[in-house]
């Protein structure tokens, strides 16, 4: 694409000012500022690097806040963003300087706590529906209600949020899980509105919301069983240790020669018999269900494949236990009930860290529910508006939908023009315009204006009701997953009974008595206790590791499918590239040199910097990254800067031409910025090379803007989708790894093609223009020749992510596919997907090394008992060896562990 | 040691009592949250002295 020849493209934005332009007339005196601490100083509230975008705030100290200067007075204070510095302000203000000193205590736990903007589902909790159904009567008249709590991160938030009582009349006690991000809160309905406890915690950036009841209830009760039957086995199973310890000193030589103490044997043993039977009753179930059902289902495919690993543990407890039984009623023989109760209990054990595993994940997609509002602020006939429950709109109503509210329902704009960001539907990042007459959907945001909406179809017969619907309804059921271990299960079995036959063939010469003692020996030190927990452990430590760097991964299985990924598809809006509008490239008029041309896209961000349209905010991005400040007389020299922010600018007469853009007057410079057409017909002398690069990056599918500084057209900017910076990194891995990238878009085929090129994916595995059933089909058929993980962020991906054996949610997207996905992440960018790969490739690598030392150990064992060499003891003590080497290799697996650093490093160029 | 015969059953119903009052705390929720009533050490009591109740 032929480009004017001087004209400069530019993509780095280093802080300079251009020693030509003058100093800007009639400017006032400003106060002497400080000077500014370096970009990687921390904030004062939140502790993470300022950056070069650093806003200033001023602090009263009382000196109970540390360093104050010499005088006491104020001191300046910086913060890395406004959110932070009005919660530090409303903190203090609040007398509450307590918090940092908690907050210090735990400074890896340093996340930014940015004030919350209250959607109005806020007004929800106070509805009487609401007040009936979720919440429970507590004692004397109050309520009590658990709310999700978003943004909790460390001590000082629990402080903070427990302190409820104290500061607020009416709310008699506040609980905070700090883990799962739940509040507790009993309060006095008569006292106090819950719509008001939710604003005061905002103001300190925690968001409070109700909590969306997916089967949550049936959650906990089952982990609780599974916690009371795994303590009551460990009890048993301690008790039966101590009688063992006995007989191992020295008592069950009395029980072979019947000698005085030979009660006492007899006695030990039948009371760890009797334990032992509790213990099948208490412990047991957990692996004769599953054992029971794997045996009848493989009897009935006849295939030895199909057996679960409980099957061989069920067999060698229940043949230990049987022979144990016997042994200690008639008086020959081993007991071995010890060795079968702590194996039962190390199982239970791994078993339940999975399930709490899983519950991480599980608790997560909860939140994510809420993703069409439930409140609406309907329209009377009299104009007057109320703020209803969304369900209980009628077709023809009209709800009233401010600029950056979600719309609430399916319908047609009766009143009002507006734009709407449509991505949640469409993946698309472009916002559609809505005048009167045009169709809305439930999901999408408004944007600028103020729109009026006619009622066609609200809840769930919306699209995006009925989309979440399917999510929700057709979710394969958790159907047995085969996993790693499982797949030797049969051989497994096959292989005890084999050892047992031929344990019991060598020992027959020497009596039945010696024989079923060795057969027994076998079937115990063969019972998979470190195989059985190889695979449960490595998965619940992975999680909970990747929880904490914000991938949640819901079924185990999610990490071997994708340590085996064949193809990797990727949708293309918000998942390889941004997903919102951001400047591409800025052309300067030929003549000027880059400083020229970055000016002027600074005068036109101060411009825009109040402006909700996508481009407005595109530009400002574009400043705050680049840390740009208008000028002052003096030269810079890179790192400090005395100038404004754009924020601080001073501007006058703006005026705003919709559909073409905006004109005003910044710090004394007429400025316009809109659509070149209109643009250029605004300036003084037309410049025909700028209008044909506008022209040239409308061509490239960007959306051109052009800016007018005092009556000359001085910069063309491109406004568009950029791509991620390691969406080529990752798609190269992918390569190396042998693995297939496919680009899977909603979006118009020449951009895919495009952006696919640009990245290095095969022209055969780009497809544009795919509907969400397109998609669907596309990887139905892909998945027939490999596994398939989908990585995308919209709605429209989550039937397709269904689809795919993996479905991988990319932080920042839509609910909807948060909730399909099998692994959601909550940060936004690739960085989290690339640290999924390793991850699973790291897991993977661990429970095949644990499977391989349990699977030694218990080859070595069968082996020695078959050679006569086993005895209760040796089963006692290599048991739980076996069962802690897998222990310590599941806890030192290098999987998710370069993720979970918190604080990211500042470097040199600013906020990473 | 034919004491034994009395102090082993005495010893396994206290663990019994000891499973009992562990299956209690379980079903009443204090296992759900291992988590935060760790970091509430770290906080002060507020003494009623100084907790006003204002509105918010």
């Amino acid at each position: 694409m032929p480009m004017p020849a001087a004209a400069t493209e530019i993509d780095a934005f280093p802080v300079r000012v251009s020693p030509e332009r003058p100093a800007a007339t009639g400017a006032t005196v400003r106060p002497e500022r400080p000077a500014r601490p370096a970009p990687d100083a921390p904030c004062a509230h939140c502790g993470l690097p300022v950056g070069h975008a650093m806003i200033a705030g001023s602090a009263q100290t009382d000196g109970s806040n540390g360093d104050s200067d010499a005088s006491g007075g104020q001191t300046d204070r910086w913060f890395c963003c406004t959110g932070c510095a009005v919660v530090y302000d409303a903190l203090a203000s609040a007398g509450l300087g307590e918090y940092h000193r908690l907050r210090a205590l735990d400074p890896d736990a340093a996340r930014p706590a940015r004030t919350v903007r209250l959607s109005d589902a806020v007004a929800e909790l106070d509805t009487a529906r609401f007040l009936a159904d979720e919440t429970a009567p507590g004692p004397a008249g109050t309520r009590r209600v658990t709310l999700a709590l978003d943004g909790v991160h460390c001590a000082a938030c629990v402080w903070l949020v427990e302190r409820l009582p104290h500061d607020v009349a009416g709310v008699r006690e506040a609980r905070l899980d700090l883990a799962r991000g739940r509040v507790a809160i009993t309060f006095a309905p008569a006292e106090v509105r819950l719509s008001d406890v939710a604003r005061r915690l905002a103001r300190f950036g925690y968001e409070a919301r109700p909590l969306r009841r997916d089967a949550s209830g049936a959650r906990p009760a089952a982990e609780r069983r599974l916690l009371v039957r795994m303590g009551a086995a460990w009890a048993l199973a301690g008790n039966a240790m101590l009688l063992a310890f006995a007989l191992y000193s020295g008592l069950d030589v009395a029980v072979d020669n019947g000698l005085a103490d030979a009660g006492l044997a007899h006695g030990a043993r039948l009371v760890s018999g009797v334990l032992a039977t509790i213990s099948m009753f208490v412990a047991g179930p957990e692996f004769f269900r599953r054992a029971w059902a794997s045996v009848r289902h493989a009897v009935a495919a006849r295939s030895i494949a199909r057996l679960h690993m409980d099957t061989p543990i069920a067999l060698g407890v229940l043949g230990g236990y049987a022979y144990s039984v016997w042994a200690a009623l008639t008086g020959r023989g081993d007991v071995w009930f010890d060795s079968l109760l702590v194996l039962m209990a190390a199982l239970l054990t791994a078993r339940f860290l999975q399930l709490r595993a899983r519950r991480l994940a599980g608790d997560a997609s909860e939140r994510l529910l809420a993703l069409v509002p439930t409140m609406a602020r309907r329209v009377g006939a009299d104009g007057a508006v109320d703020v209803v429950e969304a369900a209980l709109l009628a077709a023809g109503d009209c709800v009233e939908v401010r600029p950056g509210e979600v719309v609430p329902v399916d319908g047609i704009v009766a009143s009002g023009a507006s734009h709407l960001d449509r991505s949640v539907l469409t993946g698309e990042s472009q916002p559609d315009e809505a005048a009167p007459g045009a169709h809305v959907e439930a999901g999408t945001t408004n944007l600028t204006h103020r729109i009026v909406v006619r009622v066609e179809a609200c809840g769930e017969a919306t699209r995006v009701g009925r989309l979440l619907a399917h999510v929700r309804d057709g979710r394969p059921s958790s159907a047995a997953t085969v996993l790693l271990a499982d797949r030797i299960a049969g051989v497994f079995v096959a292989g005890v009974i084999a050892l047992a036959v031929l344990a019991a063939v060598l020992w027959a010469p020497h009596g039945a008595d010696v024989a079923a003692r060795v057969v027994v020996a076998v079937l115990v030190i063969a019972c998979p206790c470190a195989l059985g927990m190889a695979t449960p452990l490595a998965f619940a430590v992975a999680a909970g590791r990747a929880a904490r760097a914000g991938l949640f991964v819901k079924q185990e299985d999610a990490f071997e499918r994708l340590a085996g990924a064949d193809v990797v598809v990727f949708d293309k809006t918000g998942t390889l590239t941004e997903g919102r509008p951001s400047v591409v490239s800025v052309v300067g008029r030929s003549g000027l040199d880059d400083t020229a041309a970055r000016d002027a896209l600074r005068l036109a961000a101060a411009l825009d910097r109040d402006s909700l349209h996508p481009v407005a905010t595109a530009l400002v991005a574009a400043c705050a990254d680049a840390a740009v400040s208008l000028d002052t007389a003096a030269p810079l020299d890179g790192a400090s800067t005395d100038g404004l922010s754009i924020m601080d600018a001073r501007i006058e007469a703006i005026c705003d031409t919709p559909g073409a853009g905006r004109s005003g007057i910044v710090e004394g410079h007429r400025v316009v910025v809109g659509r070149p057409s209109w643009a250029m017909a605004q300036a003084t002398a037309p410049d025909a090379a700028l209008a044909a690069a506008a022209e040239a990056l409308a061509a490239d599918g960007l959306t051109p803007v052009l800016v007018v500084v005092d009556g000359e057209a001085v910069a063309a900017i491109g406004v568009g989708d950029a791509l991620r910076a390691d969406a080529a990194a990752l798609v190269a891995r992918l390569r190396r790894e042998g693995r297939r990238p496919y680009l899977l878009s909603g979006d118009h085929p020449a951009v895919a093609a495009r952006v696919g090129a640009a990245l290095g994916i095969d022209a055969d595995s780009i497809e544009g223009g795919a509907s969400p059933e397109h998609k669907r089909a596309t990887i139905a058929r892909l998945a027939e020749t490999g596994t398939v993980v989908m990585i995308g962020d919209g709605v429209n991906d989550a039937a397709a992510m269904q689809a795919a054996h993996v479905g991988v949610a990319v932080g920042g997207g839509a609910a909807a596919s948060q909730v399909a996905a099998d692994v959601f992440a909550v940060r936004p960018g690739l960085a989290p997907v690339v640290a999924l790969f390793d991850g699973s490739r790291a897991v993977v690598q661990t429970v095949r090394r644990g499977l391989a030392v349990s699977l030694a150990y218990n080859l070595l064992g069968a082996l020695a008992a078959v050679a006569g060499l086993v005895t209760p003891l040796v089963a006692a003590v290599a048991m739980p060896v076996s069962s802690l080497a897998v222990v310590a290799l599941a806890l030192s697996q290098r999987s998710f562990r370069a993720a979970d650093r918190r604080r990211p490093r500042a470097t040199a160029a600013g906020r990473p | 040691m034919a004491v034994l015969y009395a102090l082993v059953p005495v010893a396994l119903l206290l663990a019994g009592g000891g499973v009992l009052a562990f299956r209690w705390a379980v079903r009443s929720g204090q296992y759900d949250d291992v988590t935060t009533p760790g970091v509430r050490v770290l906080l002060d009591d507020i003494a009623p002295a100084d907790a006003p109740s204002t509105p918010v």
